[in-house]
């Protein structure tokens, strides 16, 4: 089944073309990972979907479960079931994160016409999960995202999706910056989403990530387009070539 | 002031009026300040100090004096929430009850009943300029009020709450008078909560005088959580002796004109103030704090926080005045005031005023006015938590680092939670 499917989409910002004509479809059950250099548009495409502001859609349709994603703002597309994983993760002082977690839960649970989750059920729903990621139930009292470290913001980032248990997570270099340890803690946190009914988009520059979660498909991205997919083996292979064989047979 | 100054305008007569012969100031600081009142009129907006703020609204109505009769008629909120807590309840500035059964070294004294030196501590600021002319005003007619003297040694584990119903009799007003005495080591939480009762209009004049004794330890607060037409004219005197901390949380929500100032004079070597204050001005409220902090001793530090956040064509004023005094070294004092523009009729003034005549002094100051971060609100968003809950929740969040410095956690909670409603938004519990 068809969880998102992108179609000719052009984007720009203010006048600058970002997206230029990009085709992508991603079924229920798919990993799918998006590589390619600096600049190349993959963090614009993660936002155009996500719903921010300050992109002109120019050409092409978005489709999430047979909707046009385009129609809905950014918490709709969020409470559907998108989640997006931030490349640099905001910082809100003042607001907990807990705060964030509870009012998320509960906005997606309204949106499915269910009552609030019972704090007691919340808390010891959240306590498991902070512990799964080799988090500080601390943190849950702490600002979001407020001072803290690059690798606890991204593992902060993987306790709200598995939180909020997304049908399609895009993961935007979730692993960059990362130690090896808290590789392993944000890689099995991402498995532990994987199942038939769900996909995930993972943005990275580096194949370490991609031999914890084993992507199905394995697409380069570059001035805006995809010029090439491929399996897994793509990932392996531009790890030891580089890009630039690749980016010269695209131009 | 020079003779050609231009003539100030008169007391309005419903308050000359009500100016009694004698007051519980001693005879002749009561005469004095009599006359002051007599003849500067209130402040206006040609006095340094009021410059923005207007005192003529108040000066048109004709208000009555409260007489003492009014009951009070709501348990206090504050009361659920600290179970332990000693009140003391005033309604319309009149002293209703005292608190029996009172811990060791706590004595509690109406203004009624204080002795002479009592009176003489209660009084002791003098008026100087028409800027102090409420003061003065307050010092020739106060005759309520209480005295709270906390023995040398004493720690109070009970906080003392001073709830004051204002308004329970429409369009009165009342001069009110509170002297707060920490001995050496004494250390002591006073919660003035101001409820402004059935909407009504009204107006209330009140000076605190607190005097630390060395190394004291004093936690102040001032929260008007209720009602949207009362007046309030509060200012309060804080005298720090070596190693004394006085630590300041001023809470404005309610009220039509909330004018605080608040005058802390660091006397002795190691003292130290903190003054935290978040004010939330909607609608046509003005919600003013000055606040004026002397370094009078070498080796004192100050810590001052301010936040306004300020909707509709509410109006916020914070002035803070730090003045580092000759010969003052080695003093440290932050100051920082950020400020939140909820819309375009709302309006923030604010202003640091740094007099420094030392030269080995750490100050810094910073004011920063500004709207809703669009980055965070976007990713709270995309978090599924709709543009409302993610706009209250960044409020909050802003009002939150100034709430946590409340004392007990009971109290940071309760806090939290009547911003959240006035933010018309739900808590989120934990
Ligand atoms: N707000 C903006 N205004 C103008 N140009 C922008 C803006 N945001 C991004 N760009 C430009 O769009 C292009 C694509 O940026 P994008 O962040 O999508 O790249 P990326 O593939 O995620 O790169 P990286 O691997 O470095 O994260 C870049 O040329 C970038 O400079
Ligand atoms: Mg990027």
């Amino acid at each position: 089944m068809k969880l998102l499917d992108i179609k000719n989409l052009h984007a720009k910002i203010g006048d600058k073309p970002i997206l230029r004509g990009i085709n992508l479809t991603v079924n229920a059950g798919e990993v799918h990972a998006i590589m390619g250099p600096n600049g190349s548009g993959k963090s614009t495409l993660c936002q155009v979907l996500g719903g921010r502001e300050g992109y002109e859609i120019t050409e092409g349709t978005i489709e999430f479960e047979g909707k046009n994603l385009l129609d809905l703002s950014t918490e709709e597309r969020a409470v559907a079931g998108l989640l997006l994983g931030f490349q640099h993760p905001v910082e809100i002082p003042g607001v907990k994160n807990i705060y964030l977690l509870k009012e998320a839960l509960n906005a997606q649970r309204a949106a499915q016409g269910l009552d609030d989750m019972d704090t007691f059920a919340f808390m010891k729903l959240i306590r498991e999960l902070v512990k799964t990621m080799d988090m500080d139930d601390a943190f849950l009292h702490r600002g979001v995202n407020a001072g803290f470290s690059g690798g606890e913001k991204k593992r902060n980032e993987i306790l709200q999706m598995l939180l909020l248990q997304p049908k399609l997570a895009l993961l935007d270099e979730t692993d960059s910056g990362l130690d090896i340890d808290a590789l392993k803690v944000v890689s099995d946190g991402i498995n532990r989403l994987r199942g038939a009914d769900r996909g995930i988009v993972l943005v990275t520059h580096y194949q370490r990530l991609l031999s914890y979660v084993e992507p199905d498909f394995v697409h380069i991205l570059y001035k805006g387009q995809i010029i090439k997919s491929g399996d897994k083996s793509l990932a392996l292979q531009l790890e030891a070539e580089g890009y630039q064989d690749f980016l010269e047979a695209a131009s | 002031m020079s003779r050609i100054a231009e003539k100030r305008a008169e007391l309005p007569a419903w308050i000359a009026d009500a100016l009694p012969a004698t007051a519980a100031a001693p005879n002749d600081i009561q005469s004095a300040a009599r006359e002051q009142i007599t003849q500067w009129g209130l402040p206006s907006l040609r006095d340094e100090e009021w410059r923005w703020t207007n005192l003529r609204n108040l000066s048109r109505q004709t208000l009555v004096p409260s007489a003492g009769s009014a009951v009070a008629e709501v348990p206090h909120p504050i009361s659920a929430v600290l179970t332990d807590a000693l009140v003391i309840e005033f309604v319309d500035g009149q002293l209703k009850t005292l608190p029996a059964d009172l811990p060791t070294g706590l004595t509690l004294t109406s203004l009624e009943h204080a002795s002479p030196e009592q009176r003489a501590a209660a009084f002791a600021p003098a008026a100087t300029t028409p800027n102090d002319a409420l003061l003065a005003l307050n010092t020739a007619s106060a005759q309520q009020g209480v005295v709270i003297e906390v023995a040398a040694n004493t720690v109070l584990t009970r906080p003392i709450v001073l709830q004051w119903q204002d308004g329970v009799v429409p369009e009165s007003f009342s001069q009110t008078r509170v002297s707060i005495q920490l001995g050496a080591h004494a250390q002591a939480t006073v919660i003035e909560s101001v409820l402004g009762m059935n909407q009504n209009l009204c107006w209330r004049n009140t000076v605190s005088v607190v005097t630390q004794a060395a190394n004291s330890q004093l936690h102040h607060l001032s929260l008007g959580l209720d009602g949207d037409h009362h007046l309030l004219t509060d200012r309060t005197f804080v005298t720090l002796a070596r190693d004394a901390r006085y630590h300041s949380l001023n809470l404005q929500l309610a009220g039509q004109l909330i004018r605080r100032e608040i005058d802390v004079n660091i006397t002795d070597t190691g003292a130290h103030c903190d003054l935290f204050g978040l004010m939330m001005p909607r609608g046509k409220q003005v919600l003013d704090t000055h606040t004026r902090i002397i370094h009078n001793a070498p080796h004192t530090t100050s810590n001052e926080h301010y936040r306004t956040i300020a909707d509709e064509a509410g109006r916020g004023i914070f002035k803070g005045r730090i003045l580092v005094a000759q010969d003052a070294q080695k003093i440290a004092a932050f100051q920082d005031s950020r400020n939140l523009l909820l819309s375009d009729q709302a309006e923030i003034d604010t202003k640091p005023e740094l007099e420094i005549y030392a030269d080995d002094v750490k100050c810094s100051h910073g004011a920063t006015i500004g709207r809703l971060d669009p980055e965070a609100l976007y990713y709270l968003q995309s978090r599924g938590i709709s543009f409302a809950k993610a706009r209250g929740l960044l409020i909050v969040g802003f009002a939150q680092e100034i709430i946590d410095e409340a004392p007990l956690p009971a109290l940071v909670d309760w806090l939290t939670k009547q911003v959240t409603r006035r933010l018309g938004g739900t808590t989120v519990a934990e």
